[in-house]
């Protein structure tokens, strides 16, 4: 029974891991850069403004898995869907097929093997899961107590670099970078960095925001 | 009514012995004892042996009705240590092991939900199974089923069953047994030399399959 809990848990920080990874995307304003943000405040409140705009967004990702001591990497690719309030798709193309979709309570996975659908409401974790997707769309998840968050800027964008306060994420996570642009405050990056010194970049290319994302593709059923 | 109780006793006891001899015995059986020695011993196994290089697999584990997918990384050193890495999809790494030269075992890194002894020793086991890690130089008994040719290589408790045909052209299994039952069997495709495409890993005393696919990148 105590493998049981123990692989549920796990499955469950997976997503968690993944949402965390979304749901950034989703918060439009972020910032990169080399020098730290002088009015953290007004960069906050620019922040959620900017956050609320986005309606949907479209987007191409590449991902890059670094194994650091063996030096060894794998590129994936695939196709990123949001749609507000909360409806997230994040589907892997190449070199392997794997489909996640978030709409509102419910979250199904997809590999060639199998489909799994979980309710949030089933599960505490996934409840604080939703919290934080919430903080992002809301464009408050740099006010979120699971991070310490600095901020830093150049004149091309901003630098947001999330360190884990709690201790589910920090056993994953030593740092989550996240590269915005400046034209348009879209994420352009997301660099999770974990403790053994490996680290998974995901970059975002080929960007829509504001255009026309069908709701079929959020469907969990 | 006193006289049939007595004559329904001892059938009774006698219903109940039959059953707990029949039960008993099945028990004891092993699944192994049609196992006919050929008198053979044979090192023609080894040519099926894995031969990993950098290979990334497709992965998916189902235990108790919980299905679980990632990638699967072997990779082997310059050492000849051979690295065994698992991550889900969007990249957070689970574990790292290490098969070291010596047939040493090492973890690099483990979640802390996977840290438990229990879990370190059945993924070593099935790992070290399925690259037939324990296969040495040393020719194996072999024993016969019908068409089957069974090339055991036993352990301290569990034996390993490299299960061919007649000519040992192919391996149509692999069988990790203990005195009685069969506990786990592996299946893996592929060119000999070479790594494995695919290969389906099924535990018998508990409710676990591990799918592998080789990742054409």
């Amino acid at each position: 029974m105590r493998r049981r809990n123990g692989i549920r848990i796990d499955f469950v920080r997976i997503l968690l891991m993944t949402l965390l990874s979304t749901c950034f995307l989703t918060s439009v304003a972020q910032y990169s850069g080399f020098k730290p943000v002088g009015d953290l405040v007004g960069f906050k409140k620019q922040f959620a403004t900017e956050a609320k705009k986005t309606q949907s967004i479209k987007s191409n990702f590449e991902q890059e898995k670094n194994l650091a001591l063996l030096q060894e990497k794998i590129v994936s690719q695939g196709k990123f869907y949001f749609k507000r309030e909360n409806r997230v798709r994040i589907e892997y193309l190449k070199p392997f097929q794997y489909l996640l979709i978030m709409n509102g309570d419910q979250i199904v996975t997809r590999d060639n093997q199998k489909e799994n659908k979980v309710n949030v409401k089933s599960n505490k974790l996934f409840q604080q899961v939703n919290r934080i997707m919430i903080d992002c769309v809301q464009g408050s998840i740099v006010d979120s107590k699971d991070f310490t968050v600095r901020v830093f800027e150049n004149d091309k964008g901003w630098l947001l670099e999330m360190t884990p306060v709690d201790k589910t994420l920090k056993d994953f996570f030593k740092t989550i970078v996240i590269h915005a642009d400046r034209k348009d405050y879209s994420v352009s990056s997301i660099d999770m960095q974990e403790p053994s010194g490996d680290n998974t970049l995901i970059k975002f290319v080929q960007k829509e925001v504001n255009v026309v994302v069908s709701d079929d593709l959020f469907k969990t059923n | 009514m006193t006289s049939l109780k007595q004559t329904s006793r001892p059938r009774h006891r006698f219903f109940v012995a039959a059953l707990l001899c029949a039960v008993t015995l099945s028990g004891c059986r092993s699944a192994y004892d049609d196992l006919q020695p050929t008198g053979e011993q044979t090192t023609c196994i080894r040519k099926f042996k894995p031969a990993f290089r950098v290979d990334w697999y497709t992965t998916s584990v189902d235990v108790y009705g919980h299905h679980i997918s990632g990638l699967l990384l072997f990779k082997v050193m310059p050492d000849s240590a051979v690295r065994v890495v698992f991550t889900n999809e969007v990249g957070v790494t689970f574990f790292d092991f290490e098969f070291t030269k010596n047939d040493d075992f090492r973890v690099h890194q483990i979640n802390s939900q996977l840290d438990k002894k229990i879990v370190i020793n059945l993924l070593r086991k099935d790992f070290e199974l399925l690259m037939m890690r324990r296969l040495g130089n040393k020719p194996l008994p072999v024993f016969r089923r019908q068409n089957e040719f069974f090339d055991a290589l036993p352990g301290k408790r569990e034996t390993d069953y490299f299960i061919t045909d007649k000519d040992c052209a192919s391996l149509l299994r692999i069988e990790k047994a203990s005195k009685r039952k069969k506990m786990v069997e592996v299946k893996l495709v592929e060119e000999t030399g070479s790594a494995p495409d695919s290969v389906s890993l099924q535990h018998f005393t508990f409710d676990m399959h591990i799918a592998l696919k080789k990742l054409q990148r």
